[in-house]
């Protein structure tokens, strides 16, 4: 007959071991912890962009050990183990991010500390501490990103947090139960109109303190500075830049020049914007408007950027506070822009740019670097011995790029030590950058103002909802010319050389190269051509933008927009008073019954005896959870003979006051006095 | 202190003579009967099982009966049956060997479960029930069963049910080498001849009866019960358990932890009664999940660890 159970008392080891000091509570139902383990690697892919792929693992193997505790086989970590386990991630992070602090750090951190605390998941305690975690990485994934798509992904998760959380509390369940996801699913919908109305009605509160939000991630778009020749290949990305909303019709395409920064100084061969202390302070903000023409009014929703500038039409007039105008006509951000940000603009494209130029602002932008690109400026000055005014200059310069064998490409190679020159006359090929510099090197060689603008051109009109998608690819760098009577002129020397490029954008003007997107063959952008996946990206692409601008970016302005034009005059703190109010007069009872009428109360010699414990475990004897108090007095006089004596008598006199029968009051307080005593001794 | 206290030292002092280093098992086991249960003693053969019953039998001057269970032993041949008297034409009832005391059942898992049952209503109800007619037991009356491991060829295990009747389970282990010396020693002097010293009655029916109503006084705390209820509560959620402790398991636990304070002298129970008891109490009640290792010792060992006695 073949053994059918093993009947020897068990070694001690396995099931003998003791968790190291954790406090007691209700076991984990096995349908809970599978629930757990569900939510917590469900959270955890939404991060992956932001995470080392080391972390994925790292849960991987602490999942498989806490099935294999669960199972029997395993034990748990010991004390020491779990302490190196902490170490080994903080030191895992260090290495990853090369520092603690940030974001992206933290936030690797905490779910490290996600995944290792599984290794501490015995009680039910512990299981809350894990599932409000849980609910609290939920939240931090916004901070990378709030697409619609995460935002269904991420209701998921809740539902996942919220059936672990249920299950936690059916005991017995020693199986895994899909259908015990029913309940919280229709607990989360009956929270929907909670949310709703906390949504719209909740103050929309300033942060208390300032989190550090900005991220490692490299910044991609246009730069603060430009030089030519530096750059072998262009990469580009298909990320949106921003998103316009126009008030009335689209202007054409060749029209939409998106102006975001204005370089006016060439320094060691690269160009750059004016600093704050080289602008004299009349010149800082935009003049007033002078002059009427027809306005373009428009909406602009920019995705993040981390820099200072905006972007927007040719003489633009912000109608948000927040936004200023500089002098060189482009907008500014005072504040970084670290998170998708909305600003309404007015524009007037008819009115002209500086009609009289400032002195200084002539010098500045006549400025050349005194070496350099010989054959450019005598080419320059020989140009213009020809042209009778500026004007025919100008065109002049781009009949030159339009009669020469020019190129636009997007990987013209690196040029060498004057980079114009050689470009010019040797490699004839070149991007944006490349056309507009040398146009504007042209210009201020023959004594015309001339300045680079970049920014981004064109843009893709979304039939589905009207509004332009400007990616990143977009970017473009044109010139900027000062024409007495005309005031600045733009002129976009790339469009000489491939109108393409403006007229039907960077996709048709690298027909022939093919290199458009060259880098990422996955973007849904490649597929244009295809009609129906072109038709749900430009849909989904709407539902983006209103999303954005109704959801994600209803701020307190819009709230008490809203509010005020349902009840009329509100004020924001009047709204918190009252939102608070009701929330203490519901929450409170209930708190104060779940705190003092739910659990019995505790008596002053349990309170006592919990002191003892705390004591002694500060001189590192804790009692063991299921350690009776003789046991633990015995163990703690074996180890500490000179405690022996207090500790013995404490606990007799605690034994004696909870297990024997009631004694008359007045001897009882004696008797806890006495143990206050023993207890003080320590 | 109380009066009982010389009585029940003495009765331990005495049983610990023939079974020799084993004072833990020898108490149990006299809680066991104290407590008015029947005491199940589980180990391989030769271990001192049955010398355990015999002294015990002797010390507490029981009238005792034994009866070596076979596999063709039948049920009558435990309960008695009616035999013909053609003198005077009728049926006279013999009465088996179960109309004792405390009742030696030696290998009860040798024997079919047709004859195990047969105990049953004997050791629930202190009464048998033959031929239609029910007749009582004497008082006290106890059941010491001893069972060979189960992986031991030619047993039939007892069913849930049947283990469930037994107050509490022991298992005696090898004695340590010094208690082991010293039994050759002792039958090196008393030679190869088979009686054994006989031991000293120490107490009679009445005086154990009366130690068992002072036992009934001993006090419990509602802290003591919550405990309990705990040990309960875990027994019944926990994954690695199969079948949780019954209500009758929790009142033997109760019952036990009772006496096991009235051995140490203590007029009401602690937490370390209820965890001296609970292993020998529980072992063989626990069921473990199908997935968990370990066997019913060792979730009562983590019943043990994993139940805090003192709330939080």
């Amino acid at each position: 007959m073949k053994a059918r159970k093993r009947w020897f008392p068990p070694r001690a080891s396995r099931t003998g071991q003791r968790p190291a000091g954790r406090a007691p509570g209700a076991a984990i139902p096995r349908n809970a912890l599978v629930w757990i383990l569900l939510s917590q690697f469900a959270l955890l892919l939404p991060h992956l962009p932001q995470l080392p792929i080391w972390v994925v693992p790292v849960y991987l193997c602490t999942a498989l050990w806490r099935g294999m505790v669960l199972r029997g086989q395993w034990s748990w970590p010991s004390r020491p183990l779990r302490l190196a386990l902490i170490l080994a991630g903080f030191a895992a992070v260090w290495f990853s991010f090369g520092s603690l602090l940030g974001l992206e750090p933290t936030v690797a951190l905490l779910l490290t500390a996600f995944a290792l605390k599984l290794l501490e998941l015995q009680r039910r305690q512990d299981a809350y501490v894990l599932i409000f975690l849980g609910y609290f990485i939920a939240v931090t994934v916004f901070l990378f990103n709030q697409d619609l798509l995460l935002v269904l992904y991420m209701v998921g998760c809740l539902w996942l947090l919220t059936s672990a959380l249920v299950a936690l509390h059916r005991p017995g369940e020693d199986r895994f139960n899909w259908r015990s996801g029913r309940l919280p699913a229709i607990m989360l919908l009956q929270a929907v109109p909670v949310m709703l109305v906390l949504f719209f009605v909740f103050p929309r509160i300033g942060p208390l303190w300032s989190v550090p939000l900005k991220t490692q991630a490299a910044t991609t778009g246009v730069s603060d500075h430009m030089k030519p020749g530096d750059v072998a290949s262009l990469s580009q990305s298909d990320a949106v830049a921003f998103r316009v909303q126009f008030a009335g019709e689209i202007p054409p395409r060749g029209e939409l020049y998106w102006r975001g920064l204005v370089f006016s100084v060439l320094e060691e061969g690269a160009w750059r914007s004016l600093r704050y202390q080289e602008i004299p302070p009349r010149e800082w903000r935009l003049a007033q408007k002078n002059g009427a023409g027809s306005a373009l009014d428009y909406q602009v929703l920019m995705e993040a950027t981390q820099q200072h500038w905006l972007y927007a039409l040719r003489y633009p007039q912000p109608l948000d506070p927040g936004v200023m105008a500089m002098g060189d006509y482009r907008l500014y951000s005072p504040v970084e822009v670290e998170e998708r940000f909305r600003y309404r603009v007015r524009s007037w494209p008819e009115l002209p740019l500086d009609p009289v130029l400032s002195d200084w602002r002539r010098e500045t932008e006549l400025r050349l670097p005194e070496q350099g690109n010989p054959r450019t400026r005598a080419l320059a000055r020989e140009l213009r011995l020809g042209a009778e005014s500026d004007g025919d200059f100008v065109q002049r310069v781009l009949d030159y790029y339009r009669n020469g064998p020019f190129v636009y490409t997007l990987q013209p190679g690196v040029l060498g030590d004057d980079p114009i020159d050689e470009f010019l006359f040797q490699r004839q090929r070149g991007f944006c950058e490349h056309y507009a510099s040398a146009f504007v090197i042209m210009m201020r060689a023959a004594g015309v103002p001339a300045r680079v603008v970049a920014g981004y051109q064109g843009g893709e009109i979304n039939p589905v909802n009207r509004t332009v998608i400007v990616h990143q690819f977009d970017a473009h760098a044109w010139a900027e010319v000062w024409l007495a009577g005309q005031g600045w002129v733009r002129v976009d020397p790339t469009a000489v050389v491939s109108p393409e490029r403006v007229t039907l954008g960077l996709e048709e003007a690298l027909a022939e190269e093919g290199s458009f997107l060259a880098e990422s063959p996955l973007s849904p952008l490649r597929y244009r051509g295809i009609d129906w996946i072109n038709s749900l990206r430009l849909r989904y692409d709407a539902l983006t933008y209103r999303w954005q601008s109704w959801v994600v970016g209803f701020d307190s302005e819009q709230q008490l927009n809203l509010l005020q034009r349902l009840f009329g005059e509100v004020r924001a703190r009047d709204l918190a008073l009252l939102l608070l109010g009701s929330a203490a007069l519901v929450l409170a009872p209930a708190a104060w019954w779940l705190l003092r009428g739910g659990r019995p109360r505790r008596l002053p010699e349990e309170r006592l005896y919990q002191r003892l414990c705390r004591r002694l475990a500060r001189r590192g004897l804790e009692r063991h959870p299921g350690e009776a108090p003789g046991h633990f007095a015995e163990r703690v006089a074996a180890e500490r003979p000179e405690l022996a004596a207090a500790v013995r008598r404490a606990t007799a006199i605690y034994s004696a006051l909870v297990y024997a029968p009631q004694q008359p009051p007045g001897e009882r307080g004696e008797r806890l006095r006495e143990l206050r005593r023993a207890i003080g001794q320590l | 202190m109380h009066q009982h206290q010389a009585l029940i030292d003495r009765a331990v002092e005495e049983v610990g003579r023939v079974l020799l280093g084993k004072q833990t098992q020898v108490r149990l086991a006299l809680c066991c009967l104290f407590s008015g249960g029947h005491l199940l003693i589980e180990d391989l053969p030769g271990m001192g099982k049955t010398t355990l019953s015999h002294a015990l039998a002797d010390v507490l001057g029981l009238s005792w009966k034994r009866v070596q269970f076979t596999s063709d032993l039948l049920p009558a041949d435990i309960l008695g049956v009616s035999v013909y008297d053609p003198k005077d034409a009728s049926f006279s009832f013999h009465p088996g060997p179960v109309f004792t005391q405390l009742l030696l059942a030696d290998e009860i898992n040798r024997t079919t479960p047709r004859t195990q049952s047969a105990l049953l209503e004997a050791m629930a109800e202190n009464q048998v029930t033959v031929e239609g007619e029910t007749r009582p037991l004497p008082q006290p009356f106890f059941v010491i069963a001893t069972q060979n491991p189960l992986h031991q060829s030619g047993t039939y295990p007892l069913p849930e049910s049947q283990l469930d009747r037994f107050m509490m389970r022991l298992q005696l282990g090898y004695p340590d080498p010094r208690a082991e010396r010293q039994l050759f020693e002792q039958h090196r002097l008393q030679g190869n001849t088979q009686s054994r010293a006989p031991l000293r009655q120490c107490m009679d029916s009445a005086q154990l009866l009366a130690v068992r109503e002072a036992i009934g006084g001993v006090h419990c705390a509602d802290a003591l019960l919550d405990y309990l209820q705990r040990l309960v509560a875990r027994s019944r959620a926990g994954g690695e358990f199969a079948v949780g402790l019954s209500p009758r398991g929790a009142l033997a636990l109760l019952d036990a932890a009772r006496t096991w304070a009235y051995l140490a002298g203590r007029q009401h129970v602690v937490p370390e009664d209820l965890q001296a008891v609970l292993p020998a109490v529980t072992g063989h009640r626990l069921v473990p999940g199908h997935e968990y290792a370990g066997d019913g010792d060792a979730l009562a060992a983590l019943l043990l660890q994993t139940v805090d006695p003192v709330r939080g």
